[in-house]
């Protein structure tokens, strides 16, 4: 089999460049903030980018609508009867906490 | 410590004291307040008010923030043992961006080769799209339910909730409200997440219809865009498969969801078994039922997602017919509270009404006035979809953090004085 050599991605800051972030000080703590606000623009375009695939998915499904998921009528036919009936009760839905009132268990 | 019941992760995401600068950019992305630190200090998380949601770790330039669990060896011991069957139940937004680790694009549709990778390192396939369309299923009929109720004042076989419904997928959002807006938790359907339903069915529809194997031999890894999704896993709710076969016989005692894996974490695993997802040949699946699914279903990863999959299937229930117009603009798009008027002619009665739904993303900047009227009983709306993350799932907490292969550094590093 071939092996492929992998790079991970970084976001982090090398030591070299750590060295000199700390030696920069209060501008590099400043140019974080900024910095953060520019990659949350950059961040929107991307964002729009991978929304775009997954409308894509959608517009090339030859089913577009839920209902229509022949496979998923099957499952309910064969196993879990209608929606919101006993079985799915008790295995696709569930119930809320309220964790203000819950106090504190370890 | 408060607020978490019992088993429950704790304290999933965790600042590195070493790489924070202090420089205060996560406060300004993280909904719930809950880092703390002076300007210049190293920043700290309070775990009682953290919902793990991980915007702090995709935008820290530092890379500081860090998610604590990693379960990428103990999935591939799990691979390795051919007595157990491991699931793979794979978000939408997770095929528009593990391609991001192999050198594709943003937004690129991965589907197939993800399918492919899959099931070389040996998984089988539920799509979590699959329940997704499920999740449509149960928690539209339960709103046309309310709306049957409420707007042509039919009687309902059990008592229906009040509106507006709240969807209950996002389970940073959950979270959120169970923490800091108990009073509005009577509004949220109760339909599981997609994830959790999809862990549910593996170990007993397919356990016992697709796969033929004891549903405890299945070991049910969700692949998921959100670190969020590893504190609902270890919800104490979530044994209900155990739950089910034992009312039918069959003892044991089994999450529903075995363990989670970020975009990022599936990334780093096919790389440890020498996966490159560019090379891997395309699987449609076309023959595995739990991998069929529709447009509706892929669409739950963007913000309006679910309103939109909601909307097609609740339009037809009640008037009899297919949404004219499948692209329903008024809930795509970036706006952080999205807001639209449908009318509904309702094919039983002649009746008409309207529906009035909103769609907020991004909790930190667009929950507050929503879910003000919600709780005072004053909402407008019949229907709110609310994630946590801008955007939605696709810019979820877990996703790859660098996608355009460009650190912040780099682009700044002409600034810097060296
Ligand atoms: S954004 Fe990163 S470096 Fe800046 S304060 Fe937050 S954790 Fe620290
Ligand atoms: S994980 Fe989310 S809630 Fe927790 S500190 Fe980070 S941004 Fe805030
Ligand atoms: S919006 Fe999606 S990624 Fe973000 S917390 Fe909610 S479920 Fe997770």
């Amino acid at each position: 089999m071939a092996h492929y050599d992998y790079e991970e991605k970084k976001l982090s800051v090398s030591r070299r460049e750590f060295l000199g972030l700390l030696g920069v000080g209060a501008a590099v703590i400043w140019m974080g903030a900024y910095v953060t606000t520019d990659l949350v623009k950059n961040r929107k375009k991307y964002i729009r980018m991978r929304a775009q695939g997954l409308y894509k998915d959608d517009g090339q499904s030859v089913i577009r609508q839920s209902h229509n998921n022949k496979a998923l009528m099957d499952m309910y036919a064969q196993f879990a009867g209608k929606p919101l009936s006993t079985v799915p009760q008790e295995l696709f839905h569930t119930k809320y906490v309220d964790r203000i009132n819950l106090g504190g268990v370890i | 410590m408060m607020g978490l019941q019992e088993n429950e992760f704790r304290g999933i995401i965790q600042i590195d004291k070493k790489a924070c600068k202090g420089c205060d950019g996560c406060k300004s992305v993280c909904p719930t307040g809950a880092i703390e630190g002076k300007y210049g200090a190293n920043h700290t998380i309070n775990q009682e008010k953290c919902i793990d949601c991980g915007q702090c770790l995709i935008n820290c330039p530092f890379g500081a923030p860090i998610d604590t669990i990693d379960m990428v060896d103990q999935v591939m011991a799990r691979l390795i043992d051919k007595s157990t069957t491991v699931v793979a139940t794979i978000a939408p937004s997770v095929r528009v961006a593990i391609g991001e680790e192999f050198g594709m694009e943003p937004g690129t549709l991965a589907t197939a080769k993800l399918y492919g990778a899959l099931k070389q390192v040996g998984f089988k396939i539920l799509d979590t799209n699959f329940t997704a369309d499920m999740t449509i299923m149960e928690e539209g009929t339960e709103l046309v339910e309310k709306l049957r109720h409420y707007f042509l004042g039919e009687d309902t076989v059990t008592p229906v909730g009040p509106l507006p419904q709240l969807t209950s997928c996002c389970p940073g959002w959950v979270h959120y409200a169970e923490l800091n807006n108990p009073g509005v938790l009577k509004h949220m359907s109760s339909a599981k997440s997609p994830m959790m339903m999809a862990g549910a069915l593996a170990k007993t529809y397919g356990a016992q219809n697709i796969w033929g194997v004891d549903p405890q031999q299945i070991y049910v890894v969700g692949i998921m865009p959100c670190t969020a999704k590893k504190f609902e896993a270890s919800r104490p709710e979530f044994y209900n498969a155990a739950q089910y076969w034992g009312k039918r016989g069959r003892t044991g005692n089994y999450p529903d969801i075995d363990t989670v894996l970020t975009t990022r974490d599936l990334a780093r695993l096919l790389k440890k078994l020498n996966i490159d997802l560019q090379a891997v040949a395309e699987i449609t699946d076309a023959d595995n039922p739990l991998a069929q699914y529709s447009g509706a279903g892929t669409i739950f990863g963007n913000t309006g997602g679910v309103m939109e999959a909601a909307l097609r299937t609740a339009y037809f229930v009640i008037t009899g017919q297919e949404l004219p117009i499948l692209s329903f603009e008024p809930v795509r798009g970036l706006n952080g509270v999205k807001k639209t008027d449908i009318s509904l002619h309702d094919a039983q009665t002649g009746k008409d009404f309207i529906l009035k739904v909103a769609v907020v993303n991004g909790i930190k900047e667009n929950l507050t006035s929503v879910i003000e009227e919600v709780e005072a009983g004053n909402s407008p709306y019949h229907f709110i979809e609310i994630m946590n993350c801008p955007g939605g799932c696709v810019n979820g907490g877990g996703q790859p953090t660098n996608p355009m292969g460009t650190a912040w550094i780099d682009k700044y590093k002409a600034l810097l004085p060296w």
